[in-house]
């Protein structure tokens, strides 16, 4: 690798002129599709909070029969508040395990609650929450999730504990966790409280989704809890708890399907902020390279680029493409720990090493390399990023500008959406596909256009070609009433009156805007849906196809009885556990 | 039974693009009922009348009829606030914007009511409004000063000739100014009553904490209206799902 390339910011000294990487790089899908979690992932922030303040969590109700099902509350004292976290495990014929939206029974199903709950708010929440979506709850239930056993791990893992032994850490590692979430409802749905309501009374859940993943983990020390209980159940004396480190590297199975893409395209602002507290904390990283990097630092990153290497080749997927993106990113970081090895002593008086280093990948490897570096290198720096993690909330309003002139919106679309006037919607591809809501359980899918019914009844994400068609209304209202402002376009247009709001209010901000296609016939759905769940920190993508994707939640988190310990927060990119006496 | 204000403003918008709105629309119509209702100006039962109208005919919007650099009319032609409400406060924004001060007209127009929350939100930009409208037999007059987040809402008992579904909005950056400079335009009878800050707050409140109550009735009938956007699921439609 060479090592000797201009530098390519002129990096700023204060961190609000830093150089952000430009949307046009940043908001392609493909990299969107390749991001990785990172330090001001959701996971990672709610644990860091977990920890740091020692969160308190007991469990009053522990009332399971010897299969392992009933009723279980869990009381959690964390630094602002009180809540409860009511699980309800059921038995289900294993033919009717299904990780759809539309499934209606489930191993397990739960809500987070405000407070702690008594015998009739726990009736309550048994009336409803095991239907999930047939049922309702009130506002002083935050988040309602359900969950469903790996058919691979669990009973092994009981059956080996049973016998007295540790589960195969091999087998673990192939599937990663012993439950799988397949939805967890937040933000006021089926009657639950607005996420206004968790933002200005919760501070312990006031970050986006912070009270979802919360979920989650939860969900992962039940998963353990009821294994260890199950095995001690059916044998007394000679059943064994799991190991502490493989209880480390047990996560949280998830399926995300469509119903997550949507969420991208109508929530512009919110994605923007998430992305650019993103560049921020890269841009802070650059910056802080300025008069070069201590070894110390240059270790740790070796260190993490070979903890990747190895979590990369343990990730085990029938998807040919990721197979082989994770392969060929394992042999870039490898190059990359060999520059690391070779250089390091003089790396550490180069001026800007990091955007040597950024702009070397960019030119040499690929898009999910460059991430993963990027990645990397914000985990270097918690100083310097994770006061970003309260910044990760916004204001969603969009509103029109009316006194623009419609020739001055007309430069801006050219400006600001030039990737999307760039699509020629007159191929046939480029309006190959729609996306609509099923009659079941209002489920968001794909259809091919004039093959699939219901395109009368598309949903309006297909902002390029929205935003075309109003560029081209503009040009012609332009030419016949030139001097008139956005108002009277609306007034005379209001079909438009969406699309202006949102390309005004967008044109405000940097990112936000996926710049692609959403209704080409080869769109990849797939790379919105591992754009958000970076956003929650989850790991290991094994995607099932283009439209969903599996992934584990949490591995490698630290559990409940570590809060209060010292925390070195890195347990990201989780690797396989080395089992030590305990 | 109750539901959150974020479930609400998702089946409102769903419910009017099931009505044909257009996407702008249904955004803003369903935060004006929301708005409305979380406020304690009964959103539920002015939607309730708008959509026995709603449901009847395609949506409509209005018409620019007369325009000068301070003075526009626009012609509802019978439509709801709801359709028309946003075009009305974005002509006059940009009216304002131009010559400090402006005066809007619409006429034939229905819910006006729902005017409240385009006016709030567009006060967020440094304007301030008046408007009034003649409702049964007394007169609505509200006052919001730039960056308010409530207004000032007041109502009148009837003097002189007021077209029985218009619409009348001022705006400037200062509502004391405005105030004087239409004097003569906004004088009305005897105050009848107000409602307060304090008592939409404690509305909004309430909402916000424990959830909206809404009539299952009422509820139902969204659903009959979300209903119409949703497409019938088919094993080959499943298969654009991932299955």
């Amino acid at each position: 690798m060479h090592r000797n390339l201009p530098i390519t910011g002129q990096q700023a000294g204060s961190n609000s002129a830093l150089p952000l990487r430009p949307a046009s790089q940043v908001m392609q899908l493909e990299r969107l599709g390749s991001f990785h979690q990172s330090r001001l992932s959701f996971m990672r922030t709610l644990v860091r909070h977990m920890m740091a303040e020692n969160w308190q969590i007991t469990s009053p109700v522990f009332d399971l029969d010897e299969q392992g099902y009933g009723t279980v509350v869990y009381q959690v004292e964390a630094k602002y508040g009180t809540f409860s976290y009511v699980l309800f495990s059921h038995y289900l014929d294993p033919e009717n395990r299904n990780d759809r939206v539309i499934a209606n029974q489930w191993d397990l199903t739960m809500a987070l609650c405000e407070g702690a709950v008594d015998t009739a708010q726990i009736e309550f929440l048994r009336n409803n929450v095991p239907k999930q979506e047939a049922g309702r709850v009130d506002s002083r239930v935050l988040v309602l999730s359900r969950a469903n056993r790996s058919a691979r791990t669990f009973e092994y893992v009981v059956n080996e504990l049973t016998l007295g032994r540790q589960p195969d850490v091999d087998v673990i590692a192939e599937v990663g966790y012993l439950y799988r979430t397949t939805a967890a409802y937040g933000s006021g749905k089926l009657g639950m409280a607005d996420w206004e309501k968790v933002r200005t009374k919760h501070r312990d859940f006031a970050r986006p989704f912070a009270a979802e993943m919360f979920t989650c983990y939860m969900l992962r020390h039940f998963s353990m809890q009821q294994a260890d209980y199950l095995a001690s159940k059916r044998s007394p004396e000679g059943a064994v708890s799991l190991h502490e480190d493989i209880k480390r590297y047990v996560g949280i199975g998830n399926s995300t399907g469509l119903g997550m893409a949507p969420f991208l395209i109508n929530h512009p602002l919110l994605i923007n902020q998430w992305i650019e507290m993103r560049e921020t904390a890269l841009a802070r990283v650059v910056a802080a390279s300025e008069s070069g990097v201590d070894e110390a630092t240059l270790n740790r990153l070796d260190v993490a680029t070979q903890r990747v290497i190895q979590h990369l080749g343990e990730i085990i997927t029938a998807d040919e493409r990721q197979n082989s993106s994770n392969m060929l990113v394992r042999e870039e970081l490898q190059l990359m720990h060999l520059w690391l090895q070779e250089q390091g002593a003089e790396l550490a008086n180069n001026h800007y090493v990091w955007a040597d280093l950024i702009q070397y990948a960019e030119q040499s490897w690929r898009i999910e390399t460059q991430e993963v570096i990027n990645t990397l290198l914000i985990e270097l720096y918690p100083e310097l990023v994770d006061d970003l993690e309260e910044q990760m909330d916004v204001d969603e309003s969009q509103q029109v500008t009316p006194e623009m002139s419609v020739a001055q919106l007309i430069e801006v679309i050219e400006e600001k959406y030039d990737w999307a006037l760039a699509i020629d919607f007159s191929q046939y591809e480029s309006m190959g596909s729609f996306w609509y809501r099923s009659q079941e359980k209002m489920e968001p899918r794909l259809g091919q256009t004039n093959i699939d019914m219901g395109m009368e009844k598309e949903m309006p994400l297909a902002i390029g070609r929205l935003v075309r068609e109003c560029y081209d209304r503009l040009c012609g209202y332009n030419q016949i009433r030139p001097q008139q402002n956005v108002a009277h376009f609306i007034v005379h247009n209001p079909m438009y009156s969406g699309i202006v709001a949102r390309i005004q209010t967008m044109a405000q901000s940097q990112y936000g805007e996926i710049r692609e296609n959403l209704v080409h016939s080869d769109v990849l759905p797939i790379h919105l849906l591992r754009c958000k769940l970076s956003f929650f920190g989850v790991s290991k993508f094994d995607p099932r196809s283009r439209l969903w994707v599996r992934n584990t939640m949490f591995q490698g988190a630290p559990l409940i009885s570590d809060f209060g310990k010292p925390f070195a927060d890195d347990w990201q990119f989780p690797i396989k556990p080395v089992l030590t006496s305990g | 039974m109750k539901v959150s204000k974020n479930e609400l403003l998702a089946a409102l918008k769903k419910a009017f693009e099931g009505l044909g709105f257009q996407p702008g629309d249904c955004q803003d119509a369903a935060d004006m009922v929301v708005w409305l209702q979380t406020h304690g100006f009964d959103g539920f039962g002015r939607l309730q009348g708008a959509l026995a109208y709603l449901n009847t005919t395609a949506p409509i919007h209005a018409d620019l009829v007369q325009e000068d650099a301070h003075h526009a009319v626009l012609d509802g032609r019978g439509s709801s606030i709801l359709l028309c409400g946003s075009e009305a406060v974005d002509l006059i924004r940009s009216l304002v914007v131009e010559g400090s001060w402006a005066a809007l007209e619409l006429t034939d127009c229905y819910n006006r009511t729902f005017i409240l929350q385009r006016l709030i939100k567009a006060a967020q930009r440094n304007l301030g409004f008046i408007a009034y409208w003649r409702q049964q037999d007394y007169c609505v007059k509200v006052s919001i000063a730039a960056g308010a987040q409530l207004p000032e809402y007041q109502t009148f008992t009837m003097t002189g000739e007021f077209d029985a579904q218009s619409l009348r909005i001022f705006s400037g950056a200062d509502i004391d100014v405005i105030e004087h400079q239409f004097a003569q335009q906004l004088e009305f009878g005897e105050f009848l009553e107000t409602f307060s800050g304090e008592e939409m707050m404690d509305c909004y409140r309430d909402s916000v904490e424990q959830g909206i109550e809404i009539d299952e009735t009422l509820w139902r009938t969204l659903d009959v209206l979300v209903a119409r956007i949703l497409v019938e699921s088919t094993e080959s439609s499943r298969a654009g799902a991932g299955d």
